[in-house]
């Protein structure tokens, strides 16, 4: 299970990392997890079935948002407009960004176009 | 079961012209090792038409579907190896993953003269027709054929991937129009 690349890791994006590895292991995984933390929030969205889940997430700048895949296929998470892009994930995989003001919300998989969803940032 | 089978084989004759044969009739007996072998050679044979696409193709949303059918199929076929490994069993060469080769063959003898635009158009045809025959097979004549959970779940898993391919084709297809 190989971390990929990500926006701006730090202790925070390290938590998530783990807590979505415990996850992908351990649960069904679905709807997303959050967790609390100094600073901003954990988010975890889970890559399965060739969907996000969920598909619109409520998350404030600052949150981490770590994206697991569980299907067979390789799948990115990637801005509408590729302002930034988890890289490709295989399966077990897990890539995160943090959460910046006024960043694109809409995403898709860069291999699969109709896998589609947003993060809202909200305050 | 088996007159969804039929159907699905005559269906088969209409978009896989080299299967056409008497013996597409008994997809649906094919035993469990069987019908592995014949989705790793359908897998295979996908990747070969995108090696293929991206050989002759410049036009960049074919080499970007081609490149998926490579990662997927590439990535489907790992985890079926890795069941059969697992499994400590043996894929079973037959009757139908012999047409499926046969027919590729000649398919990709065609496809080899053609370039630019009428490439595209052939190769996005002949994507989003092979994956309707295959994924028909799939989930008609061989999921409900399966005796081995862990291989059926690998096969219904396939197949959620494979029909995102078929919609994939179906859009690249209106779009070369």
């Amino acid at each position: 299970m190989t971390p990929k690349p990500t926006y701006q890791v730090g202790r925070r994006a390290f938590l998530a990392r783990v807590m979505a590895a415990l996850a992908a292991v351990a649960l069904p995984a679905w709807p997303s997890r959050t967790r609390a933390a100094d600073g901003g929030a954990e988010h975890v969205i889970d890559i399965r079935d060739l969907t996000f889940r969920p598909a619109t997430l409520d998350v404030r700048a600052g949150d981490t948002i770590t994206w697991v895949n569980h299907d067979i296929a390789p799948h990115t998470a990637t801005a509408a407009d590729k302002s930034w892009d988890t890289g490709l994930l295989k399966r077990g995989e897990q890539g995160s960004i943090t959460v910046k003001p006024g960043m694109t919300t809409q995403y898709f998989c860069r291999f699969h176009p109709a896998m589609k969803a947003v993060v809202r940032v909200v305050g | 079961m088996k007159l969804k089978s039929t159907i699905l084989a005559l269906g088969l004759m209409v978009a896989l012209p080299a299967c056409a044969t008497a013996d597409t009739m008994k997809a649906a007996d094919l035993n469990d090792l069987e019908i592995a072998h014949v989705a790793y050679v359908a897998d295979n044979i996908d990747i070969r038409y995108a090696h293929l696409a991206l050989a002759i193709s410049e036009n960049e949303a074919v080499r970007d579907f081609a490149r998926t059918m490579i990662r997927d199929h590439t990535a489907v076929n790992e985890q079926a190896l890795a069941l059969l490994k697992k499994l400590n069993a043996q894929p079973q060469d037959n009757f139908l993953s012999q047409d499926l080769q046969k027919n590729a063959a000649k398919l990709i003898d065609e496809m080899s003269s053609l370039r630019g635009a009428a490439f595209d158009k052939r190769y996005a045809a002949n994507e989003l027709a092979y994956h309707q025959a295959v994924n028909g097979l799939v989930e008609n004549a061989f999921i409900p054929n399966i005796e081995n959970a862990e291989v059926k779940d690998l096969f219904e898993a396939g197949l959620q991937i494979f029909k995102a391919h078929e919609s994939h084709a179906e859009q690249m297809v209106s779009s070369l129009k």
